[in-house]
């Protein structure tokens, strides 16, 4: 079995008393506690402020699966960012230097990634850890 | 005051993979200064399908600043107890409460399962903003939370 975990560690000191959270989970395919994911996807662009796109397309085979996302603002300037949007809904925006981590159950073909970037040509970065998605057709 | 995620992915899928390890500041939107707002750690216990309002934006301590910096962890701990089925999930979706399936209003992100956990951004906007969860069945399933935003 393939085998892909995500772990995170959130610190803060908002609070009086300081908070850090540790944790890590093994990405497995919809519906099961032992077959992981076993393909995936990796991706860097550059997205012209202005622009709106779909950076990662929901198919017919990854619809209603385990699909697990990362997606990275690679920009190093803080007044960049990207707004990530899936169909058309508004997420939220990823700053210069953020990065997000989603399961993506893609619930149909239409719950595409897009991206949209504003104040100036963001660099993303991506991947997607999946159990299959439909290839395009040969020209 | 600063919050702090770091993200380490680690994959044998495909041997060309060298992993995934990020760090990132939560700031203000377009800026370098931290976010100085949380909701603090929170758990909610779920033991239906209903579909429930996670986090309601309209109903924060302190109000969210519309379409700025805002990011949400949630973690799927299995009933709480140490139990964990990575077989079932909790739907996760952005959206007025009791929009079913996709609609204009609703969006549904993603299904957690079991020991999964998520962190994305959020647009803090009320309503259509809100954090919805819907567990796939009856059984006992807890979330653990917290939002960090911008006022």
């Amino acid at each position: 079995m393939a085998t892909t975990t995500a772990a995170v560690t959130l610190t803060s000191d908002l609070l009086s008393d300081n908070m850090s959270v540790t944790t890590s989970t093994t990405c497995m395919k919809a519906g099961t506690n032992a077959d992981g994911l076993d393909q995936m996807d990796m991706g860097y662009i550059e997205l012209a402020s202005g622009t709106q796109k779909n950076l990662i397309d929901a198919t017919a085979l990854g619809v209603g699966k385990a699909n697990k996302v990362y997606i990275c603002n690679e920009s190093t300037d803080e007044t960049y960012y990207i707004a990530i949007m899936i169909d058309g809904m508004a997420i939220g925006h990823l700053y210069a230097g953020d990065w997000m981590f989603l399961p993506w159950d893609a619930n149909d073909e239409a719950a595409d990634i897009e991206v949209l970037a504003h104040t100036g040509t963001n660099k993303i970065g991506f991947a997607c850890f999946h159990e299959g998605r439909t290839l395009l057709a040969v020209d | 005051m600063a919050t702090t995620a770091t993200v380490t992915i680690a994959s044998d899928i495909y041997s060309g993979f060298s992993g995934i390890s990020k760090t990132m500041t939560l700031t203000k939107a377009g800026t370098l200064n931290d976010i100085e707002e949380t909701t603090g750690f929170s758990r909610r216990r779920i033991a239906s399908t209903d579909q429930i309002d996670l986090v309601v934006m309209a109903d924060l301590q302190v109000e969210t600043a519309d379409s700025k910096a805002a990011k949400v962890y949630i973690k799927n701990i299995g009933d709480g107890k140490g139990n964990i089925d990575k077989s079932v999930f909790v739907a996760i979706g952005l959206g007025t409460i009791g929009s079913a399936g996709t609609t204009a209003d609703y969006q549904e992100i993603s299904n957690l399962y079991g020991g999964d956990w998520m962190m994305i951004p959020l647009t803090g906007i009320d309503a259509t903003g809100d954090i919805q969860a819907k567990a796939e069945t009856d059984d006992l399933v807890v979330l653990e939370y917290v939002v960090f935003f911008e006022a």
